[in-house]
């Protein structure tokens, strides 16, 4: 068997007698940005949670190059090279921006408080903030840096959260609605910049709502309709696949 | 003049007062200091551990550990006693290392509870146990500090002024450590875990990890206190680790703020002072726990953000007129 | 043998009389109000002095005394209710602070008012029934069983019969949906706090005259009954009556044949294992924090 990427195997979850996922396979290829789409409870976010260790399935797989890693808990899957996004504002409001970003490096230049209390680690606090500079300054935060997240407006806190999951240079980011509360122009300028992601070796994974950035930003696209799978494809096969159109219009008009 | 020159002349201050202090005092007076300085430490911990969210009402028995260990190892094993005092501290911060596994199953109310009901089982231990804790009683005639000569001051441990020194050099150095581990990345991953323990989960932060560190150190400082205060009082028992002192770290603590390094030390010092100053010369020291409760009560209900708010406001305040000032000027 | 178990049995049925008392009523105001009132045992306290004033020193009726008690620390828990938990209502952990401070104010209260010394009551009646040689109950202890019987019943006929009743519990299992149908949470949370308070003072009250009534007696009260609703699971009173009963007889039989404070102790880690097994209690399932 050759192993894939990011594969998702027959995963299961259910709540009490709630099957929310059921029987869910795809694979996500290394370099590709993949959109998870579907109507709503469909079991997006549900799925979502599984992969990245915020829920343990009730059953199947998630492979990360051939690894498992469903059922770890969620530091040890970011630990792996898959981290996640919120959806909504999900900051340390409390925290500049800047020590936002410091907390994504986390991974990279792991503290240790002997040196801390010695001062000997001053090598890695620069480096750290180096590397928070670099994602901050990627998503047009730089000038904002000393302010408290909090304090933000909702599209730049919105591109605080993607800082923070870049500032840990994973291999695969999770995406949870990114676009949602942003207007046209910063969801075109955030669209750049996952393109420009994907082009410097990440692979992105993503639950969304907007249909036109989907279409236009996604490799590929699995659709899910009632915990199940529905359809695969890119995104001129989508738009286009019958059992999609059904799945959200009852058939009645083409989707977006 | 340059603000890091500011500063220093500043601590500078700080430090000639501290050391000029004692000799303003009376006998009763500079005893208390030394028990306010001990305090400072206790409050500070617990700070650190306040700092991933978690309220303990177990710090105070665990404070009881290290003094009861470091009384135990000077008394009954011979150490040599500011060796039993690191001993001490690193025995209250094993003890809540293992404590650490049950209560971190916990979050917020259950684990005030548990901490709670922890810290009850403790001082039962003390209590039944007669051999080596003394039972109901307690352990007294502990070992005092051997008093000793560093060249221009020699230490006589009969003086509080001696040990009120002593203790002001070790809550000092502690104090640093706190402040240089709060300053770091492991204090930045503590507020982290405080703020959105999901998201810094997502960053790959073992939360449960860092909880326990915080609760460790914490530990480890409230036991060092609690190892002072066993050398110092000479004897100890289940009492002296009881609610109300809890009661009493809790005001501090809330009073002067918990945002803030210096809220907490804050709020022991005004208290402690209000409490000497105003409750016993005028004769109210029965009413202590009173107007602890009541000041408690209202600092809750009015000021939520602790003095530390009231201290931030004027330097707020101060600021913004120094920068008009300097704006009209220009 | 036999005879020494039925007599334990009987100790542990006048304890987790007193006991499922005190934890309801804390169960109540948790459920209802999401905050968890530390000044409970001062509540029992308080009722028990007002069978030291009204009973002991001013020599009313015993009954009487007991009616003042409820009202009175009733009262105190509207007052509580009023001054700590609405103004903190957006704050469980303040409010429990709050009540910690209380705490606080009412020993000191009364240590101030009555001494740090024990209150000794004289018993309300010597009558004793036999059931054999070695099994006794004291009728004192019996009335401290009736009531809790009946004020228990009453209690629960009261949560499923009546109007109020209803409000109460459509507020403890969902605040923001009771508040829109028109419940008012200020009205549901004097009335359980008003519950609460009055049986922890009838509690206190009855067994005035079988324990030293003093200043710090509501702290061996509040942690058995922190153990009882961890145990019985926060927001269940069902589980609080059962976990009172179970603790009592745990307690009871622990103290009998070996000694207090390793009940005590036994009495603690049972609740820290519940707490890190099931957090929700053995019974409960309502978690508001």
């Amino acid at each position: 068997m050759t192993s894939h990427f990011l594969e998702v195997d027959n995963l299961v979850m259910r709540f009490g007698g709630l099957t929310a996922v059921d029987g869910l396979s795809f694979v996500v290829d290394h370099g590709a940005i993949h959109g998870l789409i579907g109507p709503n409870g469909a079991g997006k976010t549900t799925t979502f949670n599984m992969i990245s260790g915020f829920y343990r399935p009730t059953s199947g797989q998630v492979r990360l190059r051939g690894e498992a890693i469903s059922g770890l808990p969620m530091h040890e899957v970011a630990r792996r090279g898959v981290v996640r996004t919120f959806q909504h504002s999900t900051l340390f409001a409390e925290l500049t921006v800047l020590e936002n970003a410091l907390v994504g490096t986390h991974m990279s230049f792991r503290p240790n408080i002997f040196a801390a209390i010695l001062g000997v680690d001053m090598e890695d606090r620069r480096g750290a903030k180096a590397r928070a500079e670099e994602a901050l300054e990627f998503f047009g935060l730089l000038d904002f840096e000393n302010e408290p997240a909090g304090e933000l407006s909702h599209g730049h806190q919105r591109a605080l959260g993607m800082a923070v999951a870049m500032a840990a240079h994973p291999d695969v980011f999770l995406l949870d609605e990114p676009f949602t509360g942003m207007n046209p122009e910063e969801t075109k300028h955030m669209m750049t910049l996952m393109e420009k992601l994907r082009d410097s070796g990440a692979t992105i994974l993503l639950v969304e709502h907007d249909m036109h950035a989907i279409m236009g930003l996604c490799d590929q696209i699995t659709v899910m309709s009632f915990g199940k799978f529905l359809a695969e494809g890119g995104p001129e096969e989508i738009r286009n696949h019958p059992d999609v159109i059904e799945a959200y219009l009852g058939g009645a008009r083409h989707v977006a | 003049m340059p603000k890091a020159a500011t500063l220093s002349i500043a601590w500078l201050g700080l430090i000639v007062f501290l050391l000029a202090l004692p000799h303003g005092l009376s006998f009763s007076q500079q005893e208390i200091l030394v028990f306010l300085t001990i305090n400072v430490l206790l409050v500070a911990s617990y700070r650190l551990m306040t700092l991933t969210g978690e309220w303990s009402l177990g710090h105070v028995v665990i404070m009881g550990v290290g003094a009861y260990a470091s009384a135990l190892y000077a008394k009954q094993l011979g150490v040599f006693v500011p060796v039993s005092m690191l001993l001490g501290a690193v025995t209250a911060a094993l003890i809540a290392l293992a404590l650490s596994y049950p209560l971190f199953r916990m979050k917020g109310f259950y684990f005030l509870i548990g901490s709670f009901a922890a810290g009850e089982i403790i001082r039962l231990l003390w209590k039944r146990f007669r051999d080596p804790f003394g039972g109901p009683k307690g352990i007294k005639k502990i070992n005092p500090m051997p008093d000793f000569d560093i060249g221009f001051y020699s230490f006589d441990f009969f003086e509080p002024v001696s040990y009120y020194y002593f203790a002001l050099v070790v809550v000092g150095g502690s104090l640093w450590i706190l402040w240089r581990i709060e300053r770091s990345p492991v204090g930045l991953t503590f507020h982290a875990v405080h703020w959105q323990d999901k998201l810094a989960q997502s960053a790959g932060v073992n939360v449960r990890a860092y909880r326990t560190l915080a609760f460790v150190i914490a530990s480890g400082f409230a036991g060092l206190a609690g190892a002072l205060l066993a050398h110092y009082i000479g004897t100890i028992n289940p009492n002296s680790f009881d609610v109300e002192l809890m009661v009493f770290v809790l005001t501090w603590a809330i009073v002067g703020g918990t945002a803030t390094f210096y809220g907490p030390i804050l709020g022991c010092v005004v208290l402690s002072i209000l409490n000497e100053v105003v409750l016993r010369e005028l004769g109210f020291e029965q009413m202590r726990p009173l107007i602890y409760g009541l000041i408690l009560i209202c600092s809750v209900l009015f000021l939520p953000k602790g003095l530390e708010s009231v201290v931030q406001n004027y330097l707020r305040r101060r600021n913004g007129k120094a920068m008009a000032e300097k704006g009209s000027a220009a | 043998m036999g005879e020494l178990l039925a007599q334990t049995a009987l100790n542990a049925l006048y304890a987790a009389s007193y006991l499922s008392l005190v934890a309801v009523g804390l169960v109540l105001i948790f459920g209802v109000m999401g905050v968890i009132n530390f000044a409970h045992g001062e509540l029992f306290m308080l009722g028990a002095y007002g069978v030291v004033v009204f009973y002991a020193d001013l020599q009313l009726s015993f009954f009487f005394a007991i009616a003042i008690g409820l009202v009175f620390v009733g009262l105190v828990g509207l007052g509580m209710e009023r001054a700590l938990f609405r103004p903190l209502r957006d704050n469980p952990l303040g409010g429990l602070v709050a009540s910690i401070g209380f705490l606080m104010v009412l020993q000191a209260l009364a240590a101030m008012g009555f001494g740090v010394r024990m209150e000794h009551v004289p018993p309300v009646t010597q009558q004793v029934i036999s059931f054999s040689d070695k099994v006794h109950l004291a009728v004192p202890r019996l009335y401290v069983i009736i009531a809790a019987v009946v004020l228990l019943t009453a209690l629960w006929a009261f949560l499923k019969k009546t109007q109020f009743g209803w409000a109460l519990r459509a507020s403890a299992q969902d605040p923001e949906a009771a508040a829109l149908q028109g419940i008012s949470i200020n009205q549901t949370s004097r009335i359980a706090m008003f519950i609460g308070a009055g049986l922890a003072g009838v509690a206190g009250a009855l067994t005035a005259p079988m324990v030293s009534v003093n200043p710090h007696m509501g702290h061996s009260v509040i942690v058995a009954a922190f153990i009882v609703i961890i145990v019985g699971g926060v927001g269940s009173l069902e589980g609080a009556v059962v976990a009172a009963v179970a603790y009592s007889l745990v307690h009871t039989f622990v103290t009998t044949f070996y000694d207090g404070v390793i009940a005590d102790i036994v009495g603690l880690s049972l609740m820290l294992v519940v707490l890190i097994v099931k957090p929700t209690g053995l019974f409960g399932t309502a978690d508001r924090a």
